[in-house]
């Protein structure tokens, strides 16, 4: 255990925010908008690394395109739709509950929010189960 | 020991510096109803005279005793062995979380109230502030007087509630990632402090404060400190009803007023 160490003044230690045991919907909230936050970002440098591939030519675009098709890409669509869902939603929450709105029923509204990420995504699975 | 005690096992975090951490088990023979910081002082008292910890009033009145108890910030001297070991076996013992640990559970406090009185006007006062409550006097028949309770009692109840145990600073996850944040103790304590000015230029420094760097806008809003507040202080609460004020004042700045 490092426990003792880790209070020592450098406060910025992930393993603190990331401590979860006996804490509340906040806490959760808290933790997983960064990690949605860190997830989001290096998705969108892979996003743009996989843009580029278009200044090589027709063959090598349809060529990734068939990769994709693999179901570990469609699983890699699901965690960042989830991440986004999370990540919007939960951002709604914050500036709601900052500035002043729904404060008394931020946990309700938390619940709603997430109820609603897990309709939306549901919504989404079956919209991509349709199209193929 | 009587009948009435049970055996009590416990799993503390002991710390000295430059020694690192370790979890201790100790098994001590308490008296049924118990509190947490009566088997810590079994402990002290009859297995272990190192075992450092803080306490004073035993009431929950000072705030001294906080520390995180199975995972879970408490005042040990309110929380009931029973039900703490009906949670996990052995109990867990830690210092309270973002605070520099001294020795074992006690923490140094010295930042916590560094942040408190930040603004030369936060928590400490020169008087107590006058409450608007009017004593009438009952017939003469009756020995006792009649208080007339104002209606809103109960925000007066919440500035004076703190106890400063900084509960509120271990839970929250801001204070975890930002050690510039004022935290929510200190910003509930230029909430309290603002409404109970009645000088425009010392609640415009309070405002300022709020709004400046280590802020309110530093704030998350995981409302873990309102969820652990052993005194109902509600500090995400202020913190959101300080935002308000702000953006008021901006708003109002927004159009010349």
């Amino acid at each position: 255990m490092k426990v003792a160490e880790e209070a020592a003044p450098g406060l910025r230690r992930p393993s603190r925010w990331l401590d979860l045991r006996g804490r509340h919907e906040g806490a959760w909230a808290y933790a997983l908008n960064r990690l949605t936050a860190i997830g989001l970002i290096a998705y969108l440098y892979v996003h743009l690394g996989v843009l580029s591939l278009l200044a090589h030519g027709p063959s090598t675009w349809n060529s990734f395109l068939a990769t994709t098709k693999a179901p570990f890409f469609t699983a890699l669509d699901a965690v960042v739709l989830l991440g986004v869902l999370f990540h919007s939603l939960n951002g709604i929450r914050v500036v709601l509950t900052g500035v002043g709105v729904a404060v008394r029923w931020h946990r309700l509204l938390f619940r709603s929010l997430m109820a609603l990420a897990a309709i939306l995504f549901l919504v989404a699975g079956l919209l991509w189960s349709i199209r193929g | 020991m009587t009948a009435e005690s049970v055996a009590v096992d416990l799993e503390v975090l002991r710390y000295r510096p430059g020694e690192g951490s370790r979890l201790e088990n100790f098994s001590v023979q308490v008296a049924k109803g118990t509190k947490v910081l009566d088997a810590l002082d079994a402990i002290w008292a009859t297995l272990d005279h190192s075992l450092m910890f803080r306490r004073a009033c035993h009431h929950s009145s000072c705030g001294a005793c906080a520390m995180r108890i199975n995972g879970r910030e408490r005042l040990a001297c309110v929380t009931q062995v029973a039900e703490a070991a009906e949670e996990h076996q052995p109990i867990r013992v830690e210092p309270l979380h973002n605070l520099p640990v001294v020795g074992d559970l006690v923490v140094d406090v010295a930042g916590f109230f560094a942040r408190m009185t930040a603004s030369d006007l936060v928590i400490t006062r020169s008087a107590e502030p006058e409450l608007p409550v009017s004593v009438d006097p009952l017939p003469a028949s009756l020995s006792l007087r009649q208080v007339v309770v104002p209606e809103d009692l109960d925000r007066f109840i919440r500035f004076e509630s703190c106890i400063e145990c900084g509960i509120c600073v271990s839970v929250c996850p801001s204070m975890a990632a930002d050690d510039g944040f004022l935290g929510p103790a200190a910003l509930a304590g230029i909430h309290r402090t603002r409404e109970a000015t009645g000088d425009a230029t010392e609640s415009a420094h309070l405002l300022a404060l709020a709004d400046g760097d280590g802020g309110v806008w530093r704030c998350h809003s995981s409302f873990e400190c309102t969820a652990s507040c052993p005194q109902a202080v509600d500090p995400a609460g202020r913190i959101m009803s300080l935002r308000g004020q702000i953006l008021a004042r901006r708003w109002g700045r927004m159009w010349g007023r």
